[in-house]
């Protein structure tokens, strides 16, 4: 496990510093490079010491085996005694002891010989006759003459294995016949240059591969600095800190991304101001008109609910007047109110005060505010809630009012059939729908529902006196929520508001707790979803 | 005798009509119509109630609240053209005690004008203790010890329903409906920032309260939970 958390980690690392990346590539694909000079430069220096020694130890063993050979042919030793004499003097003198650089002799009867003599054939103490294959006799055996040699590895003083060459000559020894002179070299001498060199290329690549990465680490730094700071005012400038830009030096690639960026960090800051500037006239616009409207709507009404007070003295032409002015005043009020709100939410203006509370309690309020309405168009309003309290952080004001809404234009649509109005709740959510059976919307309706002063249809005739502005202020609502505001409807078979809120803030939810189309209706649906 | 109300207002036609309601109410009603001077108006009148607007020529309604405010506790009530929770909750921070958003109806501004006047239905002759605070109810005193505090009609109310009912938790809608006299939906921010208001007067430490206590998800109560 804590290797695969340091892989991790390491990748993590990989991934998230250009840096590594760099510095980490760069020595890789160096080490690979100097693995291949080295491994070249090894190759020739040993191939290049070895031919040369080689080539050394075939001259020493010529002039061994002439040497020996020429001390045979012009001996005058009749006896076996004496020609063994010789041999034990001449033999031994081609043997050297130098540990790194000895040589071994052994001199060997020619098998089949016809010869009757049989010499005892010196043989240095140390030499392991093993090394001298069969193989190896047969063509020397087969030379005529000629010297033969053959890589070979024998086991140094030091119990190490050395490379060493094999020499073989086939001799004539006067009444002895037919040997063979056969000398053993070790080779260690140059292995151990070869090593030296070895070792000296391994660490001279590591040197240079170190420095390679110093220098990688170094330059990308460099170069990654000035991004690295970019990308540091970048992230203060997000947060804000729009005054924040990069120091611009020299005339460099990097120099201009800085200018280019500053310049960007400029344009930036200005269309921002410009836009605070603009919405805070928004808003001051909105604050200016609520005042210089208000105060004389306040006088209008008062002076309206006056003269309507006093309505039974009037002549009957001025009384209609005084009731038409003060339910058109109430009007005006309201479509103010709501003209105003909108605003507010475009202005951003708007913060919900959410709180803990039932929402049946709510929903009850709303139904309670609108039932004289709907009694009036004769609609009846089922009610289907959950048992006990449905508790919700919700802002109560504005899910009243948004409730309120959806039953008023449930009524105003639902031709005095009944509406029903659902509560629903799950662990991460509550739901109110509200549905008529009355006439419905098309699909293209149902499209531009939630449009401001949008109507189903122009030429019906307004009895409910709304402003236009009723949806899209819920719409509004449920955004403020985080919620979903969704419409199911049918031509002539109704409409069916389904609002669906988190129950406490921040909570997460995938599906409402009430169906849309509710049961009972036809399963065709258009959905248009505020999320 | 007719109880006697100030209207403040920049508008003439408005602070005229305002005029003409109250009148039909049998109020006296005097009229002044900028910020700078009403406090000197004010003086010289003595109304017993004063309507005013927030946004006022030479100095707001908020201003002008808080120089009355800092003279006596006379019933202040606020016309505001906005129902932002700032400006709302700014001028009952500086004192006053109720609100009405333009525009209104008229019955809801005389209903909210009679609350104000409304003389207080108390148990006579009797002093009530709160910790350390004695309340005078006939002479509309508290003291803690021997030092007077000067709490506003308004103020005074809502202590004297809290201490009344020691043991009782008061929600909210409870205190706009026995202190301010509503009996429909009204605005708790009311509750909540004169309850402020009240803590920084009687208690010793205002963010530590001791007298006037928040129970929590309900309202408040008189003395230690």
């Amino acid at each position: 496990m804590k290797i695969r958390a340091a892989i991790r980690w390491a990748l993590g690392l990989f991934r998230q510093f250009l840096q590594v990346r760099a510095v980490f590539s760069t020595v890789v694909l160096s080490g690979v490079s100097l693995l291949i000079i080295g491994g070249f430069l090894s190759y020739s220096i040993g191939n290049g010491l070895y031919t040369t020694r080689v080539d050394q130890v075939l001259n020493e063993s010529e002039k061994g085996v002439v040497e020996v050979q020429n001390s045979f042919s012009a001996a005058t030793v009749s006896d076996e005694v004496s020609m063994q004499t010789l041999l034990n003097s001449v033999i031994p003198k081609l043997e050297s002891t130098d540990s790194n650089n000895s040589r071994q002799v052994a001199l060997l009867r020619t098998p089949g010989g016809t010869s009757t003599q049989v010499l005892q054939s010196p043989i240095s103490a140390d030499l392991d006759t093993g090394l001298i294959t069969p193989d190896f006799r047969d063509r020397v055996r087969a030379s005529q003459g000629k010297l033969i040699y053959q890589p070979i590895s024998i086991v140094g003083d030091d119990g190490f294995n050395h490379p060493g060459v094999v020499v073989g000559a086939p001799i004539d020894i006067p009444l002895a016949g037919a040997y063979e002179l056969y000398l053993v070299f070790d080779l260690n001498n140059e292995q151990q240059t070869l090593d030296f060199v070895q070792r000296t290329l391994v660490f001279a690549g590591i040197v240079l591969l170190l420095i390679i990465g110093a220098i990688t680490y170094f330059v990308t730094n460099w170069l990654v600095r000035p991004v690295q700071e970019a990308a540091l005012v970048s992230e203060q400038i997000a947060e804000g800190d729009l005054e924040r830009r990069l120091p611009e030096r020299g005339e460099d690639v990097i120099a201009k991304l800085a200018h280019s960026f500053n310049r960007m960090a400029d344009s930036l800051q200005k269309q921002i101001t410009k836009l605070a500037s603009v919405s805070k006239m928004q808003q001051r616009f909105v604050s200016d008109v609520s005042h210089e409207l208000r105060t004389p709507l306040t006088t209008i009404k008062l002076a309206g609910e006056v003269i309507f007070a006093s309505r039974e003295t009037l002549q009957p032409a001025a009384r209609r007047s005084a009731e038409l002015m003060h339910d058109q005043i109430d009007r005006f009020q309201v479509l103010l109110n709501d003209l105003l709100e909108i605003s507010r939410y475009d202005a951003g203006a708007v913060a919900a005060e959410l709180e803990v509370q039932d929402l049946n309690g709510v929903v009850g309020m709303a139904i309670v505010g609108l039932e004289p309405l709907a009694r009036s168009k004769g609609s009846e309003i089922q009610i289907s809630i959950p048992a006990g309290e449905v508790d919700a952080e919700i802002d109560g004001r504005r899910i009243e009012r948004l409730v309120r809404n959806l039953l008023a234009n449930a009524i105003e649509h639902g031709e005095g059939k009944p509406i029903q109005v659902a509560v629903g709740v799950n662990d991460t959510a509550v739901a109110v729908s509200v549905t008529d059976s009355g006439i419905g919307m098309t699909r293209a309706e149902v499209d531009r529902v939630f449009d401001r002063f949008w109507r189903a249809d122009p030429a019906r005739k307004r009895t409910t006196g709304g402003t236009g502005l009723g949806l899209a202020i819920s719409l509004e609502d449920t955004h403020l929520h985080s919620g979903w505001l969704q419409v199911w409807a049918k031509p002539n078979e109704g409409a069916s508001f389904r609002l669906t809120l988190p129950r406490r803030r921040g909570m997460v939810f995938t599906q409402s707790p009430l169906p849309l189309p509710p049961k009972g209706k036809t399963k065709t649906k258009k959905e248009v979803t505020a999320k | 005798m007719p109880h006697s109300i100030l209207v403040v207002d920049d508008d003439n036609a408005l602070r005229e009509m305002v005029g003409i309601v109250l009148e039909s109410e049998g109020f006296e009603v005097d009229y002044h119509d900028a910020g700078s001077g009403a406090l000197e108006k004010f003086n010289e009148v003595k109304p017993d109630l004063v309507l005013l607007d927030v946004m006022l020529p030479g100095m707001d309604g908020i201003a002008v609240c808080e120089q009355i405010r800092a003279e006596c506790g006379t019933p202040i009530i606020m016309l505001t053209a906005k129902t932002e929770s700032e400006d709302v909750v700014r001028g009952l921070e500086a004192g006053a005690d109720d609100y009405v958003v333009k525009p209104f109806e008229p019955a809801v501004l005389i209903a909210r004008i009679k609350a104000r006047l409304r003389p207080l239905a108390e148990p006579e002759g009797e002093i009530i203790t709160i910790g350390p605070l004695t309340l005078d109810i006939v002479g509309h005193e508290v003291r803690r010890g021997s030092e007077k505090l000067s709490l506003t009609p308004l103020e005074f109310n809502l202590l004297l329903t809290l201490a009344l009912k020691p043991k009782q938790v008061f929600t909210r809608e409870m205190l706009l409906e026995t202190v301010w006299g509503y009996h429909y939906k009204a605005d708790t921010r009311l509750v909540n920032v004169h309850v402020q208001r009240l803590r920084s007067k009687v208690e010793e430490d205002p963010d530590n309260p001791k007298i006037v206590t928040t129970v929590r998800g309900i309202g408040y109560k008189a003395g230690q939970s």
